[in-house]
């Protein structure tokens, strides 16, 4: 009975991913047929003249999500070393919890905090114009993926095994070489699945991205350029699905977005689940 | 511990029924600028007839008019003309009623007011939204870059104004820094800037929120309902309800209340010109 309650979970799970996908692809090949893959590349988008390009959108998603991940991770790892290596038990639980509620505060709530602190904390320390642009996109996301990251590197560390721990002290290591020899290299697959997890959450948030990042669609000048308003996948999916009638080649070009975000976050959650580099 | 679930299950079925037959859920979608007096209007009707409730969200007159098309809300709100697109797909499906007037005001920041911009002509604010404009100095105001912010291209308000500065309602504007939605996200960046432009109803004025006179020299005329009223102001418009042919009898009733003297005295207290 439990058995074949576990066979169809997982056949209806694998059912959803493949409708889902068959549902974007589906409303989106309207778009795909008038107007090529040749889109991806191109800058301009605006529904009511029927241009649909993709590129300032991509970038903005790229930048987002790669800034998140570049504070996120480092902090993260640090996090959940010093918590299951060095602080003592009682901080360590007090410091997950806090990370627990962190991840549990909806997506909104940090938008929003994000409009009210850090946009005008970007603005008058930066002296922009706005504070709309794709660096407070990335620093929301930076905090809202780092619990992610940090709990799953927590349990990995938990995982090294006693006694790899002590092989290393009786071989009289000192700590550095402990962290970088055993404990990291051996908990590296699980830190891997929560920065790829968490990666696929930055690329798919849409509630806090939209109201922070300026839904500018245009490609920021040079591309580098992280302190203009600049457009997401999701905030351009936010921002234009209510008024795009289902049915509509802009609605279509809107579809093709999240099929663009839905390809994404599976190959990384392909990769996630690798056992091996 | 089965029984009680079944209980519990038993009492879901059975109960779902007599719910849904105790009271009328109608739902009103689009403008945020015809939101405040939907929403008010709809909390007094729901006190003066229990059985029915009115949830009221946002998201544009486009969003208002889509979801009309596609059947999603009971009650659309609009604060622009249906354009010949919708309307072909609208097909003579809905009723149309205005229930308020207002001015879509050119609104600038309170540092660029008191800094000297109390009126701009339509070519100074076109050219500011087409980016030939940069700064405040070009037209009087402090050395300061403007700040020029832009609406979501489903938003009414977008619609009217990019249509009497720019000429054509889906006008670009390659001068634009950002993009809003809402009237309130709209407000909250004019308020939180001191180099702003942008465009809001009337109604969302404030004191770090400032209307500018349109038009030139003596001939600029303040956006306020009473040049709304005698129709000198140039950018103002009708306010629009819309209602499915085949819609239920309860939307009718509701709108019927926003046309009558206790709703248009909503609509005046909102801050728009009643109609009636």
């Amino acid at each position: 009975m439990l058995n074949l309650w576990m066979r169809a979970s997982v056949l209806i799970a694998l059912l959803a991913v493949l409708l889902m996908l068959g549902f974007l692809f589906a409303q989106s090949w309207p778009y795909w047929r008038a107007y090529g893959v040749g889109m991806l590349f191109s800058g301009e988008w605006y529904p009511y003249e029927r241009l649909f390009g993709m590129l300032p959108a991509i970038i903005g998603s790229f930048w987002a999500a790669l800034i998140a991940l570049v504070i996120a991770v480092p902090s993260a790892i640090a996090a959940a070393v010093l918590s299951t290596e060095l602080m003592p038990g009682a901080w360590r639980g007090l410091l997950r919890t806090g990370m627990e509620l962190l991840a549990g505060i909806p997506s909104v709530v940090y938008g929003l905090i994000g409009l009210w602190v850090l946009l005008p904390f970007l603005q008058s320390t930066l002296n922009l114009l706005t504070g709309h642009n794709l660096l407070a996109a990335g620093l929301l996301l930076s905090l809202m993926i780092l619990p992610t990251i940090m709990v799953m590197a927590q349990d990995a560390l938990h995982e090294v095994q006693i006694s790899q721990r002590e092989a290393g002290l009786n071989l009289g290591m000192d700590w550095h070489t402990r962290l970088w020899r055993i404990l990291l290299p051996q908990a590296w697959p699980g830190i891997r699945s929560g920065i790829l997890l968490a990666l696929g959450r930055a690329l798919g948030e849409t509630m806090a991205v939209m109201l922070v990042v300026g839904s500018m669609d245009r490609i920021p000048q040079p591309f580098y350029n992280l302190l203009v308003p600049a457009q997401t996948l999701t905030a351009r999916i936010g921002r234009e699905i209510g008024e795009a009638s289902f049915g509509s080649m802009h609605f279509s070009a809107l579809m093709a977005c999240g099929l663009l975000l839905a390809m994404a976050t599976i190959s990384i959650s392909l990769l996630a689940n690798r056992k091996h580099v | 511990m089965h029984k009680t679930v079944a209980m519990l299950f038993a009492a879901i079925v059975f109960a779902a029924p007599t719910l849904s037959h105790a009271g009328i859920t109608l739902h009103a979608a689009g403008s945020t600028t015809v939101l405040p007096v939907v929403s008010t209007a709809a909390n007094i009707w729901h006190q003066q007839h229990p059985h029915v409730n009115i949830t009221v969200s946002g998201g544009g007159s486009g969003v208002g008019i889509a979801s009309m098309i596609q059947g999603t809300a009971d009650i659309g709100m609009a604060s622009r003309e249906i354009d010949a697109q919708e309307a072909a797909k609208l097909n003579g499906k809905v009723d149309v009623f205005t229930i308020a007037k207002d001015a879509v005001a050119v609104v600038v920041s309170k540092a660029v007011y008191v800094g000297g911009v109390h009126q701009l002509s339509l070519q100074q604010i076109a050219a500011i939204y087409r980016g030939k404009i940069k700064n405040w100095r070009e037209v009087g105001g402090p050395d300061a870059q403007i700040f020029v912010i832009d609406k979501e291209a489903s938003r009414g308000t977008r619609h009217v104004f990019a249509e009497a500065v720019l000429g054509d309602a889906h006008a670009r504007a390659p001068g634009a820094a950002v993009i809003s939605g809402s009237n309130n996200e709209e407000q909250s960046l004019v308020a939180h800037s001191d180099s702003a432009i942008g465009m809001l109803s009337n109604a969302w004025l404030n004191d770090a929120v400032r209307g500018v006179a349109v038009g030139q020299g003596n001939a600029a005329v303040l956006p306020d309902i009473q040049h709304v009223r005698d129709g000198s102001y140039p950018i103002s418009r009708s306010l629009h309800v819309m209602l499915a042919k085949k819609g239920a009898s309860e939307a009718r009733d509701f709108v019927a209340f926003l046309l009558s003297p206790a709703g248009q005295k909503i609509v005046k207290q909102s801050g728009y010109l009643p109609v009636r």
